[in-house]
């Protein structure tokens, strides 16, 4: 999986001030949000849903209603990334709400790659560790866990998706990683 | 809230050492604790679900192509986004019922003093006939082409009979003193010839002329009518007076006194009948000083029969005749009033246009202070219903 996903303030501004353009220009510049957020708004949505095939309907739903909005979105109420994670969060949440059940992944989401057969034993035990961990967290630390590490927003975007301040996410956030390290303590 | 031991700068160097691994892909910090929370993050991410490589595919393509409505979805799409944009459109839908509410309670509590005080910009015309709604004249129809200016239907609303002292219900035939008065602009060069039509509408209709007196200085000019026009022939007259110039002003009265009148006359008749009684007494007077007792008798009842009689004629001559006041202003030309137009003058347009700005203020601020406390209740109300929606969505994560 590529993870080389890079936060460049100066592009992100350049997007922004450009979204509300028009015609083509604008689904160009749309089109560049999203091959620049895919991977990652899916990441964070299928960490929420926890389903393979809902989190592929709510990341498509979340592009869809992203753009027929793109004409709200306004620069000075945050990055387009954030933007667009509020608008998959919701869709996310309105999806685990009519479904009222935490569903388990059917299949776990592999990567591209398909690496994950030939990972390493120790790697694969990593994982399952990581996993049974973020099970001991609660439904908003999982959030946050998912929006800073599948969503690899900046604790400035994840404050304007969840709609506080940016220390608070990062007390927020160490108190989440402090349980977590924990947890895997536990079960390693 | 929960916070770590030595919150400050232990926290913010854990925070600082995750960002770091994930920018650099490597779990090398000093402190056992920041690089166990390294590794813990490279590994969260590692762990990130990632798509299948067609769905990616698929939802670029729909990028790309703008995210076309798929025609089996669209009716159900549209009524989804029919409803999406209801709700959103609630609170503006909330606030413009509350400002039409607002609307409608000032005007219906605004309505009754408007019509009553003319206020809403009416302009003076409309303001002087309402004031001079008091009489019962009926209303003469003009008869040529300038009949929808309203400045050339004078008297159009019928004066009502003011109940006073003289109102005698019983009384068939009442008695009116009706009083008209007309202002009519005319331009200098005019004036002469207009005073003297003034003079023959009047001697036309069988009145007469009181008084006058016209002015034809350069500096200005003017005139002054006091007419007395026999009340049945008052319309017509009234028609042809203010066909001949337009009429700038208009005021009209009427006061009934038919009691006054019966009274009067009643009194009369007793006092004829007592002095008929007296004269009979005074040829079967026996002796002086009774003839002389029945004769100072018959002074004092002569006398209250002349002022009967002067009352009951000033009484007819105040029914039978309207007291009708011209008064000629000189028109300066102004194109505001040049050719008979509707605007009046510049001074008449400005004060309209005040009046209508306070009416408007006035209707805007009653509204205000209806709907003002009612945005003060509905917008905690909005900030409420928009916290619960949020914290309703995020109790799927719980």
């Amino acid at each position: 999986m590529d993870h080389a996903h890079g936060r460049s303030t100066g592009v992100n501004q350049a997007v922004a001030e450009r979204i509300p353009a028009v015609a083509s220009a604008d689904r160009e510049t749309f089109a560049a949000l999203y091959e620049r957020t895919f991977a990652r708004v899916y990441a964070y949505v299928a960490s929420l849903v926890r389903d393979a095939a809902a989190a592929e309907d709510v990341t498509a739903q979340a592009y869809e209603r992203a753009y027929r909005k793109r004409r709200s979105y306004r620069a000075q109420r945050g990055t387009p990334e954030a933007w667009l994670f509020g608008i998959a969060r919701n869709a996310a949440l309105d999806e685990l709400r009519r479904r009222r059940r935490r569903a388990r992944l059917a299949d776990d989401p592999e990567d591209g790659t398909g690496a994950s057969v030939h990972e390493h034993a120790e790697r694969a035990l990593r994982r399952e560790v990581v996993r049974a961990g973020l099970a001991t967290l609660d439904g908003p630390e999982r959030e946050l866990i998912a929006l800073k590490f599948a969503g690899s927003l900046s604790n400035a975007e994840i404050g304007r998706v969840l709609g506080i301040s940016e220390s608070n996410v990062g007390t927020r956030l160490h108190r989440a990683l402090t349980k977590l390290r924990k947890a895997c303590h536990v079960d390693a | 809230m929960w916070m770590p031991e030595d919150a400050g700068p232990t926290v913010q160097r854990d925070l600082d050492a995750v960002d770091a691994a994930l920018a650099s892909d490597a779990a090398n910090h000093d402190d056992p604790t920041a690089r166990e929370l390294q590794e813990l993050a490279l590994a969260l991410r590692a762990d990130a679900p990632a798509p299948e490589p067609g769905f990616e595919e698929r939802l670029r393509a729909g990028v790309e192509a703008g995210f076309p409505r798929r025609r089996r979805f669209i009716r159900a799409r549209q009524a989804g986004e029919r409803l999406k944009t209801r709700g959103r459109a609630l609170p503006a839908l909330a606030v413009g019922a509350g400002v039409l509410l607002a609307l409608a309670v000032v005007i219906a509590l605004d309505g009754a003093p408007d019509r009553q005080d003319g206020a809403g910009g009416g302009g003076s015309v409309a303001r002087e006939r309402a004031e001079g709604s008091a009489g019962r004249v009926p209303a003469p129809a003009p008869t040529d082409g300038r009949a929808a200016d309203s400045r050339f239907a004078p008297f159009a609303a019928a004066p009502a009979t003011a109940p006073g002292a003289d109102f005698e219900p019983a009384e068939r035939r009442r008695k009116i003193e009706r009083s008209f008065s007309l202002e009519l602009e005319v331009p200098l060069e005019d004036m002469t010839g207009v005073a003297d039509r003034v003079t023959e509408v009047t001697n036309r209709n069988g009145g007469f002329v009181l008084s006058s007196s016209v002015d034809t200085g350069a500096d200005g000019g003017g005139g002054d009518f006091e007419l007395r026009i026999p009340s049945e022939r008052v319309r017509p007259a009234l028609r042809d007076l203010a066909q001949l110039a337009p009429v700038v002003r208009q005021t009209q009265d009427g006061r009934d006194v038919t009691r006054r009148h019966v009274t009067a006359t009643d009194r009369l008749q007793a006092a004829r009948a007592e002095r008929r009684s007296l004269l009979r007494r005074l040829e079967d007077a026996d002796t002086d000083e009774e003839a002389e007792a029945l004769r100072r008798r018959l002074d004092l009842v002569a006398g209250e029969i002349r002022g009967l009689r002067a009352e009951l004629r000033d009484l007819r001559l105040r029914t039978d005749y309207a007291a009708v006041t011209v008064s000629l202003l000189a028109d300066d030309g102004s194109p505001a009033t040049e050719g008979g137009g509707v605007g009046g003058s510049f001074d008449d347009a400005v004060g309209d246009a005040g009046d209508l700005l306070l009416g408007v203020l006035g209707v805007v601020i009653r509204a205000l202070a209806v709907a003002l406390p009612l945005g003060l209740i509905a917008l905690p109300a909005w900030a409420a219903a928009r916290v619960l929606r949020r914290r309703r969505r995020e109790s799927a994560l719980v």
